[in-house]
């Protein structure tokens, strides 16, 4: 039952939010890349004082919407030390040329220099910058499986498809993140990845619903057009709305499905959990 | 009885395949005598994108199907293509340059062109992708995206003639539909975001032959120079397709961005003539008015949206006018034959501007400009709308537009210096930092065409790349960016029927009728999708 209900999750969510996965363009009339960039020199990290300051403006204008002012991730991946895995050369021509298919468009409006400065200030951001992991991941685990959150997340193939998935958590979010969303489930929920605004709308947002004969539902955004709006209830159940059909739909920020761990667990406790969803960085 | 059914079909697909007429000039003028056709980009030369056709109405709308869909072989970027037919025959144009003909009652391809590119293509700020063609008397003609403008044999899609416009390698790239008039081929080009210098241009239809050239923007020293600083002018480029007035003789184009855009430190004065509406004498080629939008403009507000030309009433005077939403949020009503401002209104929420002055000229809320840490702004680098054409309909005297609903942080960055005949291939200067999905949204309203007061919306769920269409049937047909298809009541915007199209649209729906019956097409994703009634 879980298995079929989660491909129908993944099939509507590709329905809706598949064409948001153009690439990102920071401009203008059908805001786009140049499919040819005729100058592909690579990338020098520039580092100076000066070049860093740039960098970072740069950063936080173009970088941060998706991976956070401090690069620990928030709606896309952590890249902390991605120029460490990478190398300065490849991590340039992600910058440049982005990563055809996802979310990380092609940053044609930088100049090879700029592209460079923002490189620079990339190299920068430390793991430590927030989000610290002080826990211990293995003790996580147990905590996870006691608390009763594969009820509704799945990791490795194991567990309930209500909730996101957490099999790459750790690859996708930062700790700072993970710890937030522990204590305040809803309070900041991240956005899907896309292309201006085509995307990037609010994931797992609580909405309430009421049809013209009365009949209210309360439930996650799984995915929402024009004329349609699909919810899914705290038992799992999908509800496809048509909006003609609707008296009443409106957005519950700060609502989640997800019940808050505040009270729930100790302050320990909550370490260890933090460690070991940051520790999730598995294939899907 | 397999081979008389094989005989019917080759005859009753050799209708349409014998009939390619000749269109003239004249058929071009008074197209609203032959509403079965769709004979230019926008309908009819004043562009109100209008049908007279009646079969599909807010009476039977609810029961349109689909007749068939065309899916184009290049899985590729954008299609924003919308189809010119004539006489049973459909053109349409697929991502970059091709240029496919069919039969307009069941898509089946006649003929199908394609220029050789070069291998590496120039287009900045852009998509690789184009938006139709024109026709005039046996001859098809489009743009292709390394900036060439190439006459088709309407009958077999074999070259007449191939002339150069301008250099790819300096950042001229095409993607509009030319436009055709009394012999003479209308074309200009985008690229304003490397720099390049905008023009517009007349070529003689039978031969190629370049008739005129119009700069938008002056040369160093020309008078207009002065607006510019020590800069050297750029941009301004006419990379939409415009309208015509066969009685004044006069063209109206739409201007894109100066260059650099976001930082306009380098440029000191109002830019001449970017962002601005011109009307050019379409034999000389001379401007003879123009009206600037948004001068020294820093958010890339392009005014290279269609205009749209119509006779009305104001102050119970009968004028000659023109209509144009424009991408900075405000909808503008000027007299098309001395281009002066009549009135300007929101139609978007906007956070730029005060109002006017007496000749239209913006009064600018101080601190709007681009900033190094984000100037949150109405409405967004995208526009209140873009490229996609408004409708208007002649018996409403309404003028639809699918408005978009967002704002942008506008950020500052580098100033980029332009050097004549050098394409800036980093564009920098700044960009946006978008707001999230779920504060922004779209609409379709309908303006008094003369007063701009909304009459009605209907919401979308985000911000749409899609034109609308008004008939006489009293229907608008519009589109989501989440890929939704309606049509709505032309009096009261109601919905009055919708399809998923499971992708995003990106083109103007149009309508014709072959075979006694009207269709309405449009594409989403990589296909074109033709309905009709039962």
């Amino acid at each position: 039952m879980n298995a079929i209900r989660c491909s129908w999750v993944g099939a509507l969510a590709a329905m809706v939010w598949g064409f948001g996965m153009a690439p990102l363009a920071a401009s203008p009339k059908p805001a786009a890349k140049p499919q040819v960039i005729r100058d592909m020199s690579p990338v020098v990290a520039r580092s100076s004082p000066a070049d860093l300051a740039v960098g970072k403006k740069l950063f936080e204008a173009n970088c941060s919407t998706c991976h956070g002012l401090d690069g620990a991730g928030g709606r896309g991946p952590d890249i902390q030390g991605v120029a460490m895995r990478l190398g300065d050369q490849p991590t340039g021509s992600i910058i440049r040329g982005g990563i055809p298919g996802t979310a990380m468009g092609a940053f044609w409006s930088l100049t090879l220099e700029e592209a460079g400065q923002v490189l620079g200030y990339v190299k920068t951001l430390g793991a430590s910058a927030t989000g610290t992991v002080t826990g211990d991941a293995a003790k996580g685990r147990a905590t996870y499986e006691k608390s009763g959150c594969a009820a509704c997340h799945i990791i490795s193939g194991e567990g309930g498809g209500i909730g996101p998935e957490l099999t790459r958590v750790g690859a996708m979010r930062g700790p700072g993140y993970l710890r937030a969303t522990l204590l305040t489930p809803g309070a900041e929920l991240p956005h899907e990845a896309g292309a201006m605004e085509r995307g990037r709308f609010t994931l797992y947002l609580f909405m309430h619903a009421v049809t013209k004969d009365g009949r209210a539902i309360d439930g996650m955004r799984v995915s929402e057009n024009s004329f349609t709006i699909v919810l899914q209830d705290a038992a799992g159940r999908f509800h496809a709305l048509r909006k003609l059909e609707l008296r009443e739909l409106k957005k519950e920020p700060g609502k989640s499905l997800m019940p808050s761990f505040k009270d729930r667990l100790s302050a320990a406790q909550l370490d260890n959990l933090v460690a070991y969803l940051a520790s999730l960085k598995g294939a899907q | 009885m397999k081979a008389s059914k094989y005989v019917l079909a080759v005859v009753a697909l050799a209708i349409p395949l014998s009939s390619f007429a000749q269109v003239s000039y004249e058929r071009l003028v008074r197209s609203d005598r032959e509403p079965q056709n769709w004979l230019t980009y926008g309908g009819n030369f004043y562009s109100q994108r209008f049908s007279g056709l009646k079969q599909i109405n807010t009476g039977n709308v609810g029961a349109l199907r689909l007749a068939w869909a065309y899916q184009t072989s290049r899985p590729a970027t954008n299609m924003e293509s919308s189809p010119v037919v004539v006489d049973g025959i459909m053109y349409l144009t697929e991502p970059p340059s091709t240029v496919t003909a069919m039969d307009a009652r069941t898509g089946a391809k006649v003929w199908t062109w394609s220029p050789i590119l070069p291998k590496q293509v120039l287009a900045l700020g852009l998509f690789q992708t184009n938006r139709g063609v024109a026709v005039l008397g046996d001859t098809v003609y489009v743009a292709t995206i390394d900036a060439h403008l190439v006459a088709l044999d309407a009958k077999t899609g074999a070259v007449r003639w191939n002339a150069h416009v301008e250099e790819n390698a300096k950042g001229y790239a095409i993607t509009a539909a030319p436009v055709a008039i009394n012999g003479e081929i209308i074309i200009g080009s985008g690229g304003s975001e490397g720099g390049v210098r905008g023009f517009l241009d007349a070529y003689d239809a039978k031969t190629g032959k370049q008739l005129w050239r119009l700069w938008t923007v002056p040369a160093p020293g020309e008078p207009g120079s002065e607006t510019w600083g020590d800069a050297v002018p750029a941009g301004g480029t006419t990379w939409n397709a415009g309208s015509y007035d066969p009685e004044l003789n006069l063209l109206y184009w739409g201007t894109g961005n100066p260059a650099p855009d976001w930082n306009g430190d380098d440029r000191p004065g109002d830019n001449l003539y970017t962002c601005a509406l011109i009307a050019v004498d379409a034999d000389t080629g001379k401007m003879k008015w123009h009206f600037q939008f948004s001068p020294h403009e820093t958010h890339d507000w392009d005014a290279a949206e269609p205009p749209i030309l119509f006779d009305a009433p104001v102050g119970g005077k009968p004028r000659k006018l023109l209509g144009l939403a424009n991408r900075n949020g405000f909808y503008y009503v000027l007299d098309r034959v001395t281009g002066r401002f009549i009135s300007a209104v929101p139609f978007t929420k906007q956070t730029w501007a005060k109002g006017f002055d007496a000749n239209g000229r913006p009064i600018v809320i101080p601190g709007s400009d681009p900033s190094d840490e984000g100037t949150l702004v109405y409405p967004s680098i995208t526009g209140a709308v873009n490229w996609q054409s408004p409708s208007y309909s002649p018996l409403t005297k309404l003028f639809y537009v699918n408005a978009r609903e967002m704002g942008s942080y506008y950020v500052k960055s580098h100033p980029n210096r332009v050097e004549a005949g050098k394409p800036m291939l980093s564009q920098g200067g700044g960009g946006e930092r978008p707001l999230s999905g779920d504060d922004a949204y779209g609409a379709i309203r309908a303006l008094d065409a003369v007063t701009g007061k909304n009459k009605w919306e209907f919401p979308l769920f985000s911000p749409a790349w899609v034109g609308t269409l008004a008939t006489a049937g009293n229907l608008v047909f519009s589109g989501s960016d989440e890929g939704n298809f309606f049509a709505l009541d032309a009096t009261t915007g109601k919905p009055l029927w919708e399809i998923y199209l499971g992708a995003s649209l990106r083109s103007n729906p149009v309508t014709y009728e072959a075979g006694g019956q009207q269709y309405v097409i449009v594409s989403a994703g990589t296909t074109f999708f033709a309905f009709r009634l039962p």
